[in-house]
């Protein structure tokens, strides 16, 4: 039915669905849902899960599995804080540092697993609980309160009203669509999550296509945990709990083939949206969170029982 | 711009599958390698190609000593290979996978040049008589055929000197294997040494100007086709 369409926007139309039926729904439940005001909260609130989401479609692009980026956000977010009310406090100066962190484990868990053969679900699941130990460490359990302001302008700052997270997470939106879809990266990404095998056979170098996969993922949830930090005032270790599952869930609910080889930067985009409308939505409504978190779960797995097959397959 | 081999060795744990094998491969002349499983043959091509890195021996394309260079090295060099899985990323594009490793992009961002690479594809596409729907379809969406003419079609878009071919009528209806082997003989019409691994005995004494019985990792032997037969080769093959 869709088939005419340019494959990223075919792609996004059933989350598009999903999307259009939830606002449709809170819009008609919740009059204050539709206004300028929640809606820039929405997308702020989303921004970190957003950055993540992005990450997440080029690691399941690629045919693996990252369990990391949420403790990378924690660990980010106290080496930024630290650095910034010791060190530095400028904008660009907390971006290098947060995002450098990030890239490091990312870069850390890309040779890991070519060095070990491991599948990158085990090697994460490890690097999730080493970043998240070391971001306790360095803050001593407590999070690093009192940051300079200028620390804090990436998470409150505004240009024409829209939220910096918002700006933020648009830009790189823009950029990882393009890059997935129009370069050389993303292609092989693509092609190394459809057939690993095959795209080695065909001199795509995989082990540096891996540490660069997996560097932008953590150069991103880096900047989640900057985000994450300027927004709340403080360098929380326990940042970031479950992220990235709520990434993982923005890129499934987007329609990506969890083995790989298929994934589509707008349809993540997309799939965060209805996320984040569901979660907004219900809060409107007064929802309890324990509530909340029951109908991300229908709502994923109905997903995935509508579009049975196309998401990939154990049977 | 021959192609030579020279005392290839190879081996899987225990198991030595290439014993030493050297050979030499000439322009335009189609050799067919034959042998049971585990003789060795997808090994030597493998090897060859650079999927197998060169243990002990030497591989060279003319002058030039191949044997440390990566596949994607090798493939500048002229060496292209078609797999007996086709090794293809079925939910890509047929242009995605025709042009899979050696992209057309702009510098520095590495953006790829669609429109260039698209053009290019039709025109080797049509080159070879290939009829495929849509360029854009994922390669899951096409016949066994036709998957079978665009891993063939990317072997030979870059014109390479040396074309190596693992089974490549295995999976093959009737039409499609005489297809194949007319791309193989407009192959070494045009020059480029041709390697062939097949258990097809008459794709063999239809395209192939020598066989190579190898057993055992060993080149066994080695004949000009018109000075054997079928039967010849069955027997030594079995023997």
């Amino acid at each position: 039915m869709f088939d005419k369409l340019p494959q990223p926007m075919a792609a996004a139309v059933q989350p598009l669905l999903l999307l259009t039926l939830l606002v449709v729904v809170f819009a008609l439940s919740a009059p204050a849902f539709l206004s300028f005001a929640n809606l820039n909260n929405v997308l702020t609130a989303s921004a970190t899960v957003g950055l993540i989401a992005l990450g997440a479609t080029f690691v399941i692009a690629s045919g693996n599995i990252d369990l990391s980026p949420g403790a990378v956000m924690a660990l980010s977010a106290v080496v930024t804080a630290n650095y910034a009310q010791h060190i530095d406090a400028s904008p660009v100066g907390c971006v290098v540092v947060a995002g450098g962190i990030g890239l490091a484990v990312g870069l850390l868990n890309g040779w890991l697993i070519s060095l070990t053969g491991a599948p990158s679900f085990i090697i994460t699941l490890g690097t999730l609980s080493v970043a998240r130990a070391i971001a306790y460490i360095a803050s001593g359990g407590v999070p690093v309160y009192g940051l300079p302001d200028s620390a804090l302008i990436v998470g409150q700052g505004a240009l024409f009203g829209i939220h910096l997270p918002v700006l933020i997470l648009m830009v790189c939106v823009v950029m990882s669509g393009f890059t997935l879809r129009f370069t050389r990266f993303g292609q092989h990404t693509l092609h190394m999550g459809d057939d690993a095998k095959a795209a080695q056979a065909l001199g795509i170098n995989l082990p540096r296509l891996r540490l660069q996969i997996f560097g932008l993922a953590g150069a991103l949830a880096g900047l989640a945990g900057l985000i994450f930090m300027a927004r709340t005032n403080s360098g929380d270790p326990s940042a970031g709990q479950s992220y990235e599952l709520l990434g993982i869930t923005a890129v499934i609910l987007g329609g990506a083939n969890l083995f790989g080889g298929k994934a589509s930067v707008l349809s993540t985009f997309t799939g965060l949206l209805a996320l984040a409308v569901l979660q907004n939505g219900l809060n409107l409504l007064a929802i309890e969170t324990f509530y909340q978190v029951l109908f991300v779960g229908l709502v994923l797995i109905l997903s995935a029982g509508l579009r049975r097959g196309e998401l990939g397959s154990w049977r | 711009m021959a192609l030579e081999v020279r005392d290839l060795r190879k081996r899987f744990g225990a198991v030595e599958v290439l014993r030493g094998v050297s050979a030499s491969f000439d322009d335009g002349t189609v050799t067919a390698i034959l042998g049971d499983n585990g003789a060795g043959k997808s090994t030597l091509l493998k090897t060859i190609y650079g999927i197998y890195p060169v243990e002990n021996g030497t591989v060279r394309l003319g002058d030039l000593d191949i044997s440390n260079l990566a596949i994607r090295e090798r493939r500048r060099q002229g060496i292209e290979m078609v797999f007996q899985d086709l090794a293809l990323t079925r939910q890509q594009s047929v242009v995605a996978n025709l042009f899979m490793g050696r992209e057309e992009v702009c510098r520095p961002f590495g953006v790829l040049r669609k429109k260039k690479m698209r053009a290019v594809a039709l025109q080797a596409l049509g080159k070879l008589g290939i009829t495929i729907p849509s360029l854009e379809r994922p390669v899951a969406s096409l016949s066994g055929g036709q998957q079978q003419a665009i891993a063939i079609a990317r072997a030979l878009l870059d014109d390479p000197k040396v074309l190596l071919l693992d089974e490549p009528t295995a999976a093959l209806a009737a039409g499609e294997v005489s297809k194949t082997l007319a791309l193989i003989r407009s192959a070494r019409q045009e020059g480029k040494v041709v390697v062939l691994v097949t258990h097809r005995l008459n794709d063999v004494f239809e395209v192939a100007d020598r066989v190579i019985v190898m057993k055992h990792g060993s080149i066994f032997s080695d004949r000009a086709v018109t000075e054997t037969s079928p039967a010849q080769v069955i027997s030594e093959i079995v023997s």
